[in-house]
């Protein structure tokens, strides 16, 4: 058996009449870049919210590290090292960045609050501590010199960026990425997939990503998975799932398979004259 | 063009229709009695003050209308000066038309006093300087004149060569205050913070027995309110849940040393001290028992569930049930203050000192909490509550240790308060008592320990202090929110971050430049 970092064993969510994920089956494993793709309302959040915690599944199991964590609030599955980024940036607004980034890191510290009250040498170890290490992440990001921004008044991009340097702080073993790449110019995202790649290589940690831009999917992703309504349609490697007939219908309706195929030729046509 | 001389007309109107507004609910009598406190002299209640203070407050008021209508876009200096004096002239035509029906009024002695309380003949006279039919034409006069010097003032302080010249001065002030920091010698510089402290408890020691008894009441409740102010901080600016009962946990503590420490209905006497730690207790159950259950509620539906479970408190305090438990509508007498080394206290001037020891604990806790591991975990609740449970904070265990902190200061401050008034009763616990804790905490600044002084002050101290506009201290109280919230709608004095990268750079800065000396 391979090693897995996270497996989702037959995992549904429904809500009211609606069955938003149904039986999906993933084996993601450590170390790699794993895509779920799939069109506008396909489940992909929502599976994202059962594995961290927001919802609970109605059935399956999910193990994350073969230990299960479905049930678990979202601050336990936190803490066991999961940690993520939102589709919608959702930063604390009025906190500095490097305040960001010290909230991130929570889970890893553990002074309580009367610590605080008598600042006993242990809290003010620890204290420094996570401002250094904050100071560290920042740096990774890219983001040295405005740490003392608000959030707020960050430009879009770094926003992207400090929201990645938060997930990064709790020094967690898995990071789940919301359309990492949403709203950023062709450079931007180029920027980003480097940083993912490099997050991978040099941290070692283990990523999951939907993304609706394909040249980032298809850029970066060892494995990709296609969602649609709820189901799981394909999985295989960008080049699999490019050739799949299942996902272009999934795309572009019924008949799109032989549409691609129609515009493929043309395209190959044109590039042979 | 059309649509700045409509502006031009609105503005009047409104000037007009203010001043109107005063004279009708007969707040111009206490206005010049506030003014002729400034010239000291002193006015005795119920009586009118002289008639040239009416004229000082007219002047003032057309020297506003005057000032206020400059705005920086339009046209040359006359022009932006004729344009105020214009406002304040047409607020004067408006005042005249009124001041006419006065007139009319006082002519015929005809007696509105039925309808419109402050339409006393004496009153509208004094409105009208006392000159009768000429009245309107001074007013008009006034208007005409104060507004064109209050405007003409704004525009000469708006030119450069005034601005370049307050730039000037300011900066000389900074310098030399800059240079006389330099010249310090560097113990001084070094500990500046402890010996401000020095001198801030010397203050605090000595002013007290300057001051009088009433000053030090005022001043003990100013204090009251800021350990509230603070707890209910915690609770609102720190964790964001927008908790309304808070004075359900005041009566906690009041009840706690009251009950202990009261004749009736029980006489048993504790003392103060063993009982105030009681009360804290009791507020802390009360925290808890309330923020169990509620936890998992948000914003408005916690607000309401909290403002029931306040008046409940007070309700089951008031009710004729628990008479022979807690004293009943009647609320409870002759409480026995504290004692220190068997000398009791009994004078103002000691609970002020106890009340500063309070705060000086209050305001150390809540700054040791406010940028540490749990401050920042509630201040990531409060502005994303879920994002900061997918951060790995435990939400239920952070709401609640903020409302049982929060409770356990309100329980202090009821306990020193009862001990104080040697009495509590059911309605020192109202709604509106939370109101105005909150009130305070909104207007000095959300989480700035300074700007919730300076809230206490404003809101608590100041009505205490005016008592000419004792009627109307709601009124005021309701005007100086809108204004607050129209004009710093982040507090008197807003909070800041800390600026933890800069003060890593500077902390290098002063590393290498600390080593400068010892290599050389």
């Amino acid at each position: 058996m391979a090693d897995l970092i996270i497996e989702t064993r037959g995992v549904s969510k429904i809500f009211g009449g609606l069955t938003a994920v149904n039986q999906v089956d993933l084996e993601i494993s450590r170390g790699s870049i794993y895509a779920i793709i799939g069109p506008n309302g396909a489940g992909k959040t929502t599976l994202f919210n059962c594995i961290s915690g927001f919802y609970t599944p109605e059935h399956g199991e999910i193990l994350f590290q073969d230990n299960p964590i479905q049930g678990f609030t979202t601050d336990f599955i936190a803490g066991q090292g999961i940690s993520r980024t939102y589709q919608n940036i959702r930063l604390f607004a009025n906190l500095t960045a490097i305040e960001n980034i010290m909230v991130g890191q929570h889970s890893n510290l553990e002074t309580a609050w009367w610590d605080a009250i008598i600042s006993s040498p242990r809290y003010r170890r620890e204290n420094e501590r996570s401002r250094k290490v904050a100071l560290h992440w920042l740096d990774f990001v890219g983001l040295n010199g405005f740490g003392d921004y608000l959030a707020c008044n960050l430009p879009y991009g770094m926003q992207r960026r400090l929201e990645l340097a938060r997930a990064l702080a709790s020094d967690p073993a898995l990071i789940l990425l919301d359309e990492p790449t949403a709203g950023m110019n062709p450079q931007e995202s180029e920027e980003m997939m480097a940083f993912i790649r490099l997050i991978r290589e040099k941290l070692e940690k283990s990523i999951i990503l939907i993304e609706h831009d394909m040249r980032v999917v298809m850029g970066i992703s060892d494995k990709i998975s296609v969602l649609d309504y709820g189901t799981k349609i394909a999985e295989g490697s960008p080049k699999e799932i490019q050739a799949n007939e299942r996902v272009i219908e999934a795309y572009l309706g019924p008949g799109g398979a032989a549409l691609a195929k129609k515009y493929q030729d043309r395209r190959r046509k044109k590039q042979n004259a | 063009m059309k649509t700045q001389t409509r502006e031009i007309l609105k503005k009047g109107i409104v000037f007009a229709i203010i001043l109107i507004f005063i004279m009708s609910i007969g707040f111009h009598e206490i206005a010049a009695a506030l003014i002729s406190r400034i010239f000291d002299v002193d006015v005795k209640r119920g009586s009118i003050p002289e008639v040239r203070f009416m004229m000082y407050f007219i002047g003032l008021y057309a020297f506003i209308t005057g000032w206020s209508n400059i705005r920086k876009e339009s046209g040359t200096a006359i022009k932006k000066i004729l344009q105020g004096a214009i406002v304040s002239v047409i607020a004067g035509a408006i005042v005249v038309l009124f001041d006419i029906i006065l007139v009319f009024l006082t002519q015929n002695e005809i007696d509105v006093r039925q309808y419109l309380t402050a339409f006393s003949i004496d009153s509208m006279n004094y409105f009208l300087f006392d000159q009768g039919q000429l009245g309107p034409l001074y007013h008009f006069g006034y208007f005409a004149i104060f507004g064109l010097a209050g405007s003409a003032l704004h525009v000469l302080l708006e030119t450069d060569s005034v601005q370049n010249l307050i730039k000037k001065v300011t900066s000389t002030i900074k310098n030399t205050f800059e240079k006389v920091n330099n010249a310090l010698p560097l113990f001084i510089r070094k500990n500046a913070k402890y010996l401000l402290g020095l001198i801030v408890l010397a203050a605090a020691i000595i002013l007290p027995r300057t001051w009088g008894s009433y000053v030090n009441f005022v001043v003990g409740l100013v204090g009251l309110y800021v350990i509230a102010g603070i707890g209910l901080n915690i609770i609102v600016g720190l964790s964001g849940q927008l908790v309304l009962g808070y004075a359900a946990f005041f009566a906690m503590g009041a009840y706690s040393v009251a009950l202990l420490n009261a004749p009736e209905p029980h006489n048993i006497m504790l003392g103060f001290w063993p009982s105030i730690i009681i009360a804290v207790f009791m507020a802390i159950l009360a925290g808890l028992l309330l923020g169990l259950p509620l936890m998992g509620l948000r914003g408005d539906y916690l607000a309401i569930v909290t403002l029931g479970f306040g008046e409940i408190i007070r309700i089951l305090l008031k009710s004729d049930l628990l008479t022979d438990l807690t004293g009943g509508p009647r609320g409870i007498q002759d409480i026995q203050g504290p004692t220190i080394f068997g000398k009791p206290f009994n004078s103002d001037i000691e609970y002020v000192y106890i009340i500063f020891a309070f705060v000086a604990l209050t305001i150390f806790i809540y700054t040791r909490l406010q940028n540490s591991r749990t401050g920042r975990a509630w201040l990531s609740i409060k502005e994303d509550a879920i994002a900061s449970q997918a951060t790995g904070i435990n939400l239920k265990k952070y709401k609640l240790l903020s409302l049982v902190i929060g409770a356990a200061f309100a329980g202090i401050v009821g306990g020193i308060s009862a001990a104080r008034n040697q009495f509590t009763g059911p309605n020192d616990h109202s709604l509106l008592v939370s109101m105005n804790v909150l009130s305070i905490v909104i207007v000095g600044g959300v989480n700035s320990v300074p700007g919730i002084i300076l809230g206490a002050f404003t809101l608590k101290g100041l009505p205490e202090i005016l008592r000419e506009v004792e009627n109307y201290r709601q009124l005021a109280f309701g005007i100086l929110l809108i204004a607050m919230m129209i004009m710093r709608p982040k507090g008197l004095w807003p909070a800041s971050r800390p600026l933890y990268e800069k003060a890593t750079t500077t902390d290098k800065k002063e590393n290498t430049s600390g080593k400068e000396p010892s290599n050389g």
